[in-house]
């Protein structure tokens, strides 16, 4: 059933950063399978939840509540979001409903590769909170297909906390008048990421938010390209990521805004940080603006730096070990990206989970 | 307490304390008094062990032991505050979090029990409340947004919170206003005036020590101390000028 895969070079602009080498290997392994132990996994937020093991969706452990699982209507041109067809799972929520609590969608990988669609449809006025976590190793691929009908408002969480492996994610989503999608993103375990977004402000005053906190460190690479394309007026957009690299590993943002012509009143704001933990690591910013409207108010910054020697010496001079000093600040570095997570239980969750991953006491 | 015997310190290569010696007694209040250049500041952060300050000979000893070989962080668990003239500014850090993290740190580099969360708050609210500093404030990123008077009083509220032997108080009296000036003051008295406790304040200015009274003077010119005496050495500074004292 393999077909030789057609990735992406590196000679691609948007792939420059990538490091897609161990993908070819994972396509051709077949996942270790076996019982996985996943309670430790949840976050425990009480709606409706769904386990994917391998990408095969495992009824036993889920309540899947307005989730149906099946064939999905998502379709890409997307390098890696097209190896993502067949069965998945779908979120319909007709006129001014709202899902029952917080949906929990949990992915562990035992090895190999594993492809999966989604897609969320949301009717005027509807509303849902989704949090994603990806967990265990192998090769998660997903493609997610976004349609928010006008004033519909959705919510979104995502953590990789894989072990290791490779998380692909590639979400296309078209956002109606006044309608919200956020999204929020937390990358602390051990695997490579790929990030791929294009999300289009399709309607009057339609609203798009990506952000996150990328963590890296050993050899580890966490690369995100999005592309928040406003096509209509009085649209507002945000993104604000954080990305921590330690030892020799990368991080890299690569975040356009786009605005056509005829999206005037547009605002869009692009907060792009990065903080090196050690010299010999690496994080590339790049924002970027394509503006053809002229009543635009755009504000982007990005900047690069170290953890910032004053704070450091100010907080020894209290008593805390450097360690534990690097630690709160690199904490306080992320957690502006964290915050913006709606649901307090998911919010404190990922950032209990960076501070884990920086280390020092919560 | 206190004992620095010959003290010569560079920052960037240049000297800037050239055998400086001074020993404070546990009960005692010391003022240091200077002009802008002296080695005021470059004192305090050398005995602070800030980076970039470079001790090339002398020594430092803290109730007998070599302040100088120790970490910032040891030197605060042994009982060491640093009073900063120009406290930083931490975005994204609480400042109640920071201080129960950094009085925990030091409570277990002690060997003592760490202080539970409830514990630490009720503590935190005696020692703001003393100092007339809203708690409120402290629930906010360490100093962002303090005014400079709001920053001294945390100063001394982390001070209170801490309650440590030795305190090296930095022009802790600069950008206050009278009524700041006097909550600080009756703060440096009543949180280490006594008998097991030090103070080292370096001050520009008299106008503190009407609030707290040294039991000795000195005057810092030229990295070295030039003049010790009583508080009416601080009287006849105000009076008489830093020029003539350091000739």
């Amino acid at each position: 059933m393999t077909q030789a895969l057609a990735l992406p070079s590196t000679r691609d602009e948007d792939w420059r950063w990538s490091n897609l080498s161990a993908l070819p290997a994972l396509a051709e392994q077949a996942p270790q399978g076996g019982p996985v132990d996943v309670d430790g996994l949840w976050l425990g937020c009480g709606g409706p939840r769904l386990l994917f093991v391998d990408g095969a969706y495992v009824p036993a452990a889920s309540m899947p509540g307005p989730i149906l699982v099946g064939p999905v209507d998502a379709r890409t041109d997307h390098p890696l979001g097209r190896l993502a067809t067949g069965e998945g799972w779908t979120l319909t929520l007709g006129f001014e409903h709202a899902a029952p609590g917080t949906i929990e969608i949990l992915h562990v990988s035992t090895g190999g590769a594993n492809h999966l669609p989604a897609r969320i449809a949301l009717g005027e006025g509807a509303q849902a909170s989704i949090v994603e976590s990806f967990a265990g190793e192998g090769w998660a691929n997903r493609l997610t297909r976004i349609d928010l009908a006008p004033e519909a408002r959705l919510m979104r969480a995502i953590r990789l906390v894989q072990r290791g492996g490779f998380v692909s994610l590639r979400d296309e989503a078209a956002i109606n008048a006044g309608a919200s999608l956020v999204t929020t993103l937390l990358g602390a375990g051990g695997a490579d990421s790929r990030i791929d977004v294009l999300a289009s402000l399709d309607g009057v005053g339609a609203f798009a938010e990506y952000g996150g906190a990328l963590l890296a460190n050993g050899t580890q690479r966490h690369d995100a390209a999005v592309v928040l394309r406003h096509a209509q007026p009085g649209g507002t957009s945000r993104q604000l990521w954080r990305a921590v690299a330690d030892e020799q590993a990368a991080v890299s943002l690569a975040a356009r805004v786009e605005v056509v012509r005829d999206a005037q009143r547009t605002d869009a704001e692009q907060s792009l940080r990065g903080l090196l933990l050690k010299r010999s690591a690496t994080v590339n910013l790049k924002p970027e603006l394509e503006i053809y409207a002229d009543d635009v108010k755009a504000a982007h910054g990005a900047t690069v730096g170290e953890l910032d020697a004053q704070a450091l010496f100010y907080l020894a001079s209290r008593g805390l070990p450097p360690e534990q000093a690097r630690a709160l600040l690199t904490r306080a570095f992320v957690s502006d990206a964290l915050m913006r997570i709606g649901d307090e239980q998911v919010r404190d969750a990922l950032l209990a989970e960076a501070g884990a991953w920086l280390g020092g006491t919560a | 307490m206190l004992k620095i015997d010959n003290l010569h310190a560079t920052v960037a290569g240049n000297p800037i304390l050239k055998g400086l010696s001074l020993s404070i007694n546990a009960g005692e209040i010391h003022a240091i008094m200077g002009p802008n250049g002296a080695g005021k500041s470059t004192l305090s952060y050398v005995l602070g062990g800030r980076p970039g300050y470079e001790v090339t000979d002398g020594s430092a000893l803290f109730e007998g032991e070599d302040l100088l070989a120790l970490e910032p962080h040891q030197r605060a668990a042994r009982g060491l505050f640093l009073g900063f003239q120009y406290p930083v500014e931490i975005p994204g850090v609480s400042y109640l979090q920071f201080l129960r993290e950094a009085l925990n740190a030091q409570r277990t580099a002690r060997g003592e029990e760490p202080l539970s969360g409830g514990a630490f708050i009720k503590h935190a609210r005696v020692q703001a409340d003393a100092l007339g500093l809203d708690i409120e404030m402290l629930k906010r990123p360490v100093n962002v947004g303090f005014s400079g008077g709001e920053k001294k009083r945390a100063e001394m509220v982390q001070m209170g919170i801490i309650d440590p032997k030795l305190a090296i108080l930095d022009e802790t009296d600069s950008g206050l206003d009278i009524d700041a000036l006097r909550h600080v003051g009756d703060g440096i008295n009543r949180i280490m005036r006594k008998p097991d406790k030090a103070v080292l304040l370096i001050t520009h200015y008299q106008r503190l020590l009407d609030y707290v009274r040294p039991d000795f003077v000195h005057v810092l010119a030229d990295g070295r101390i030039v003049r010790s005496g009583g508080p009416e050495l601080a009287l006849e500074l105000e009076r008489e000028g830093y020029g003539a004292m350091a000739a």
